[in-house]
């Protein structure tokens, strides 16, 4: 007869910089390969279209117990997430996450940043992060703290020009990131300082 | 190109990611429209064209077109194939989204209905009903561009 | 006239080629066909309920057609078809998919201008214009098409082979502080957010900052 299935337990989304990793626990049968499929609900479904599931195709019949959601988990609306187990022709009931998902509850982290003196010239590299990120940069002469310049960049994947500096200076430059999806900004990135050429040019 | 633009309809200012429906309906568009073989009709263009429409008119129309699109164009666009069915729902939830922002943004600043509005969709729904359910639905559906290049 | 026999296979991949709004219709010939196939092209405002004819692509034998002038506004869409004809034989017309002039053009990229003094160069970027039907024509540039348009400028310091971009809104660039007798290469792209369109990059323009005095 079919093994009776039990449903994936502990599911659970883990949201990192808008990338999104649904997890679960691993169903054991001695000497078999259980494989997962999971489907999403969001809002509309729920409202519009009498509850229906849809399959999320990178995390059908893996052998995972986690898969990357790549898109479509659109705009801030709640969306509720299910596991079940397969193995062969025997399917486990639906294990289903507790509670929501909405992707405003990303963890968002300072972007990796490099500052960098050519000459008179303030360059930044910043590394990409996809194609819902700006990166919001502050940069300012060390000796005048309250004169702060502020420049937003889209996503960048190269040295970046961002301003020129008096010969000798000392600049510093912050960055973080703002997702305009979800309207919500990272923490700052660590300052980095730099001269301008005009003395010996050095990164501290 | 996180493209969220901020879509003026008149008095309201709605935050929506353009850019992230856009990329989800270009990925579907060819498949969408293939399923639409008249040529000769539209739901949205004509006979009047979008772009006619008067800028005070623009909020009460994008609110009117959001929820009939939300109410009955979505859910009659169900296919057989998982990644379009993947992406009409992340747009369906994008404009329940915001039509929910454009609604209390509306109530705040009396989204008029003008004539000239009423009488544009009154058409666009006499459009809609002149086809078969499916058909209308998956016709607006693939004038999808249509409306977002008028949002724009 | 009455139809034709229709067993000729049919034109094949038949689309919209556009540049800047330049709307060219493109197809390929019938498999197996040889020379002396003779096409007609027609085409409709997608909503309106007619086919029309285009006088100057009926019985042509070449594989294009200028449609530019047909679907010029870019507030409306578009399908073109095209039919084969060879002894007496024809083909099924055959249509291109949806053509939106606004989303499916592609742009070219912004001409570059520089110049230099001892320490800077100074780089001015105009950005095509939409095609015309006539020079005498009023001039639209896709900067009005596109109001959310910006530039990508690469730099290239030819002596240190270090580049830099720089993201800007309006159409000049100062570079100021650079080394003088060096010389500095530009290149810019058009970057538009929604719809999605980004042109290549411009070949590059080079220029020398002049000796120090």
């Amino acid at each position: 007869g079919d093994a009776f299935l039990p449903a994936p337990q502990s599911i659970l989304i883990l949201s990192t910089n808008m990338k999104r990793f649904l997890t679960w626990s691993p169903v054991f049968v001695q000497g078999a390969t259980v494989r997962y499929s999971a489907e999403f609900q969001a809002k509309y479904e729920r409202a519009y279209a009498n509850g229906r599931w849809i399959p999320i195709s990178e995390c059908s019949f893996t052998t995972a117990t986690m898969c990357n959601i790549r898109d479509d988990i659109s705009d801030t609306v709640a969306y509720r997430l299910r596991v079940r187990a397969e193995l062969g022709a025997t399917r486990s009931l639906w294990g289903t996450m507790k509670g929501f998902f909405d992707r405003i509850t990303t963890s968002l982290t300072p972007p990796l940043l490099r500052v960098l003196a050519e000459g008179h010239h303030l360059l930044v590299e910043l590394a990409d992060m996809g194609p819902a990120f700006k990166f919001r940069l502050l940069y300012w002469k060390k000796e005048q703290q309250n004169n702060v310049q502020q420049k937003v960049m889209r996503e960048v994947s190269s040295v970046v020009h961002l301003d020129s500096m008096e010969a000798g200076a000392e600049y510093c430059v912050k960055a973080q990131t703002h997702v305009e999806a979800i309207n919500r900004s990272s923490s700052f990135s660590l300052t980095q300082c730099v001269r301008a050429q005009g003395d010996t040019s050095m990164s501290l | 190109t996180a493209g969220d633009k901020i879509s003026r309809s008149g008095a309201c200012r709605v935050s929506l990611s353009m850019a992230e429906i856009r990329a989800g309906f270009t990925a579907v568009k060819a498949n969408i429209q293939s399923r639409d073989p008249i040529r000769t009709l539209s739901i949205l263009s004509h006979p009047h064209s979008l772009h006619k429409v008067k800028s005070s008119d623009r909020c009460c129309l994008t609110h009117h077109l959001f929820t009939f699109y939300v109410d009955k164009v979505f859910k009659q666009c169900r296919t057989k194939d998982s990644f379009v069915n993947r992406k009409i729902s992340s747009i369906a939830n994008s404009f329940l989204s915001a039509r929910r922002k454009l609604g209390q943004c509306g109530e705040q600043n009396n989204c008029v209905c003008g004539e000239e509005s009423t009488e544009k969709f009154k058409q666009i729904l006499a459009n809609y009903e002149g086809l078969n359910v499916t058909s209308a639905a998956m016709k607006s559906l693939g004038e999808l561009d249509i409306l977002l290049d008028w949002m724009e | 006239s009455g139809e034709l026999y229709c067993s000729l296979p049919n034109p094949r991949n038949v689309r919209f080629e556009s540049i800047n709004m330049k709307n060219v219709l493109h197809w390929s010939a019938p498999e197996g066909t040889g020379d002396g196939v003779l096409y007609k092209v027609k085409y409709a405002v997608y909503g309106v309920g007619k086919w029309i004819r285009k006088a100057e692509c009926q019985n042509i034998n070449r594989t294009w057609c200028d449609l530019s002038s047909e679907t010029s506004d870019y507030e409306e869409q578009y399908y073109a078809s095209v039919k084969a004809f060879l002894n007496g034989a024809c083909s099924d017309w055959m249509e291109t998919t949806r053509f939106n002039p606004l989303t499916d053009t592609k742009i070219d990229p912004p001409m570059v201008s520089v110049s230099s003094t001892d320490k800077s160069i100074s780089i001015i970027l105009t950005t095509p214009e939409k095609w015309k039907r006539s020079p005498e024509e009023e001039s639209v540039s896709l900067l009005q098409v596109y109001p959310g348009l910006q530039y990508n400028v690469s730099v290239l310091n030819k002596k240190t082979k270090k580049r830099w971009f720089f993201s800007i809104s309006n159409n000049t660039l100062v570079v100021p502080w650079l080394e003088p007798g060096t010389a500095y290469c530009v290149s810019a792209q058009i970057h538009v957010t929604t719809p999605l369109l980004d042109s290549g990059f411009s070949k590059e323009r080079c220029i020398a900052t002049l000796k120090d005095k």
